[in-house]
């Protein structure tokens, strides 16, 4: 759940961020390896959480109804399919697998 | 108008106005109606779209906070997942108006597609143009179905029944997907050993740290093959 302060943390880092870059860096000075490195954080950052959120609960490891919700959006972005329609597969593929446990 | 929103003698062509559009419409509705049922307040959902101005960093947060990681965690992470943003807005900002004040507000809609598009033209006064356009084909969609988003998610009556714990993870899935199904190896490595490195710590080590840990996967960039 976002409240107005987590909303406003995230608002003033991701635009210091953008800033910066406009503002500061001057991208034929930065080491390309550098710049290979941040362009490859965000990846390794969403596939960490994803891996957290799908897996852990309250920093302890165990497999849920979530598991299940995961694997079929796995399934629906792996046939491209639009992300409104793998984001519902996923909460309708959860939802069923908790009513039924 | 027509000349802004299609500037002409550009690459930039009306297909992919229409898709900028569409796509960022349907991001922007979901996300929202996800986070709405999630019990965020609507005006913060909607000053949410207008001031983060980019899905990731909210998603991430949502998902950190929704398995039991702590606020920090779950803002840090947001942190981390727009770093891309600053090499975007320093790829283009050069190419765009040499007042300040200007490339400091355009910077604000700096995301992957926009920059990708108007970096294409050998001008700068075509990357200019491009950059102008397809940043409103993709922010104004992104706003107004955001705002569409929170609307219907206030609407909705049960959320505790619609497995709202498992669309965090699936939309950002849904986000990384294209990145990994590449002739390119990397991408998926660099994936693979983050979600590793978080699961093998997230039990001994205090909230956050996985998260950090799993960054360290982004050197494997530097892997000569690339």
């Amino acid at each position: 759940m976002l409240t107005w302060w987590v909303v406003l943390a995230l608002a003033l880092g991701v635009y210091l961020q953008r800033a910066a870059g406009a503002l500061l860096l001057d991208t034929e000075r930065l080491a390309p390896n550098w710049r290979r490195v941040l362009n490859a954080l965000p990846l390794a950052i969403i596939s960490a959480v994803v891996a957290l959120a799908t897996l852990s609960d309250d920093g302890e490891l165990g497999i849920d109804a979530r598991a299940g919700g995961v694997v079929v959006a796995a399934l629906c972005a792996w046939r491209k399919l639009p992300m409104f329609v793998t984001v519902v597969a996923a909460a309708i593929t959860t939802a069923a697998l908790r009513a039924v446990s | 108008m027509r000349r802004l929103m299609l500037p002409t003698q550009t690459a930039f062509t009306a297909g992919e106005a229409a898709t900028l559009g569409f796509t960022y419409f349907t991001v922007g509705l979901t996300v929202a109606v996800l986070h709405v049922t999630d019990g965020t307040a609507p005006w913060v959902m909607i000053a949410s779209v207008f001031l983060v101005n980019s899905v990731t960093p909210t998603l991430a947060y949502a998902a950190v906070t929704a398995s039991g990681g702590s606020a920090a965690a779950g803002i840090f992470s947001g942190w981390l997942v727009s770093t891309r943003f600053g090499l975007f807005a320093a790829a283009i900002a050069p190419r765009l108006w040499p007042s300040r004040a200007k490339r400091a507000i355009a910077a604000h809609a700096s995301f992957d597609p926009n920059v990708a598009m108007a970096m294409r033209e050998s001008s700068d006064e075509g990357a200019r143009k491009v950059y102008v356009a397809a940043s409103l084909w993709l922010c104004l969609p992104w706003w107004i179905g955001g705002t569409i988003g929170t609307l219907i998610g206030s609407g909705l009556s049960d959320p505790g029944v619609l497995g709202l714990d498992a669309v965090f993870p699936a939309a950002l899935l849904a986000i990384i997907w294209p990145q990994l199904n590449t002739k390119n190896r990397n991408p998926l490595l660099i994936a693979a050993l983050a979600a590793v490195l978080a699961i093998a710590l997230v039990e001994a080590t205090p909230g956050g740290v996985p998260v950090l840990a799993a960054a360290c996967a982004a050197l494997l960039t530097l892997r000569s093959d690339n």
